[in-house]
């Protein structure tokens, strides 16, 4: 029996909605890339692996509903979490990802422990950096999918808008889509896996927990919260095994390769390309 | 009892006469709801076939967006560098007149247009649209590239079921970046510098904060060693 040195963090339904975000992410990552550089000898090789420029279509259109589909079940469940019955109070409470007052203390608080002005905050469950990337996913998805579908079916969806509107849509899924990419191959992989605190894998969305010791250093308040209500024990889980932190490693490693790879090839082909 | 059995016999006959009615009657068909409304007319045919015989080309709804910015429309407007030529978008063949025109690339003049998605990606060449010689404007009458039959003469060759309104897509669409798109595409410089403003508004916050975040982890890391 493995020493419960970790708290749970995730829930399995919330490590599945991730695991399906990074492998669709990264899909249409590729693909869309592939398509947009097939000026380029990098991208004809990208679109390559996928089976050529038309391929690379069918599968961003597929995967894309796909993803719309995963989100709708999502919101189903983000539903079925909020408690009505103290409703709306309920929506501020520590637990909940929505974006309150004290985030933009703690970030300005943040900063300035950054540059050694103030004393760092004492964070609870969510982070502000953390409730950010979540609701820059679920602010992506519907609009980069609504694009999608408007560009995927362009007779039809010429019947409910002029098709200059085609033109508008391009450019908000096109900027959109870089802004994602950017966001998750750079700012999103750093705080994650590659800042010295979390350096060489932060594997809570992987493994569903954290360490303790390391959850009362960044997130004191979290645990004290936990400690208050009597709830820390029933919430220590053990450390996963050596195998399953080898799988957690190779995969987390590999997307984020394939992020990097993405990221490096659009940056040195974004010249070569027709806008 | 007597009283339901008459009814019983009423509801059976009355099924009966419209079962016999269902299977000796032809069926609906769409055709008879042809040219029911002047405003829908072929649209639903538009999307389904992609062919069209000459009177169902109809004059398009929106205005064409081609434009020169910053210039008057009119009989004859001018050129945006102000030169006292007649614009050449309603002639019969628009490259009247241009000397040693034979001698000429169509890139010569219209590089730009041999930039965008039509041409780099789908590898298509000027004459696939635009027609063989005399190539006429865009907007004269008897264009195909005319707006009132584009969809049909041109996009639908490629998008089979092209639309009237399909056809608007700007092919030769301006850089949405450029100040003279405020012009000549409002809603398209707008919408793109709101998505540049956010995209770089967000990195202007987050590369900073995320860089001096790990500079500062070092440090912490670098006293506890």
């Amino acid at each position: 029996m493995r020493p419960q040195t970790r708290i749970r963090r995730f829930s399995p339904l919330q490590r599945l909605f991730h695991l399906f975000l990074m492998l669709t992410f990264l899909t249409q990552a590729s693909t869309g890339l592939a398509r947009m550089f097939i000026e380029t000898r990098w991208g004809k090789n990208l679109a390559g692996l996928f089976g050529g420029y038309e391929t690379c279509r069918t599968i961003h259109i597929y995967v894309g509903i796909f993803m719309l589909c995963v989100f709708a079940l999502h919101v189903v469940y983000v539903l079925s979490r909020i408690k009505w019955r103290e409703f709306p109070r309920s929506l501020f409470g520590p637990d909940s990802l929505l974006l309150q007052f004290k985030d933009l203390k703690e970030f300005l608080l943040h900063v300035g422990w950054f540059l050694n002005i103030t004393r760092g905050p004492e964070f609870d469950r969510w982070g502000y950096w953390e409730k950010f990337d979540y609701w820059a996913v679920f602010w992506g998805i519907p609009v980069l999918g609504i694009t999608g579908l408007l560009l995927a079916y362009p007779l039809s969806a010429s019947q409910i808008m002029p098709g200059w509107a085609l033109n508008i849509a391009f450019w908000i899924h096109r900027i959109e889509a870089i802004l994602a990419m950017c966001h998750v191959f750079i700012i999103h992989f750093f705080i994650g896996h590659l800042r010295p605190h979390s350096f060489p894998m932060d594997q809570a969305m992987f493994a569903g927990s954290v360490d303790v010791e390391d959850a009362k250093h960044e997130r004191p308040t979290w645990i004290a919260r936990l400690e208050h209500a009597g709830s820390l024990q029933r919430a220590l889980v053990s450390e996963p095994s050596a195998a399953g932190r080898a799988v957690f490693y190779v995969f987390g490693y590999l997307a984020m390769a394939t992020g990097v790879f993405l990221l490096i090839g659009g940056l040195v082909n974004a010249p070569y390309i027709t806008w | 009892m007597k009283r339901v059995m008459s009814t019983k016999i009423a509801v059976i006959s009355v099924a009966g006469v419209l079962l016999v009615e269902l299977l000796g009657l032809p069926a609906l068909s769409p055709a008879q709801e042809e040219v029911a409304s002047a405003i829908r007319r072929y649209k639903d045919r538009e999307v389904s076939t992609g062919y069209y015989e000459e009177y169902e080309a109809l004059p398009r709804r929106q205005r064409p967006l081609v434009e020169i910015p910053g210039v008057r429309r009119g009989i004859f407007p001018y050129s945006p560098a102000a030169a006292e030529v007649r614009s050449r978008t309603h002639l019969a063949d628009s490259h009247q007149g241009i000397q040693f025109y034979w001698n000429l690339r169509c890139q010569i003049c219209h590089l730009k247009e041999t930039k965008d998605i039509h041409t780099t990606r789908a590898n298509l060449t000027c004459r696939q649209c635009h027609g063989g010689e005399p190539i006429p404007s865009i907007n004269y009458l008897y264009s195909p590239l005319n707006p009132i039959r584009k969809h049909a003469y041109v996009c639908s060759k490629c998008h089979e079921g092209a639309s009237a309104s399909y056809a608007s897509y700007v092919v030769h669409e301006p850089n949405p970046a450029m100040v003279g798109t405020r012009t000549s595409f409002p809603l398209l410089f707008y919408v793109f510098w709101f998505m540049v403003v956010l995209a770089v508004g967000t990195f202007l916050v987050f590369l900073p904060h995320t860089l001096i975040w790990g500079i500062r982890e070092l440090f912490v890391k670098m006293k506890k060693e």
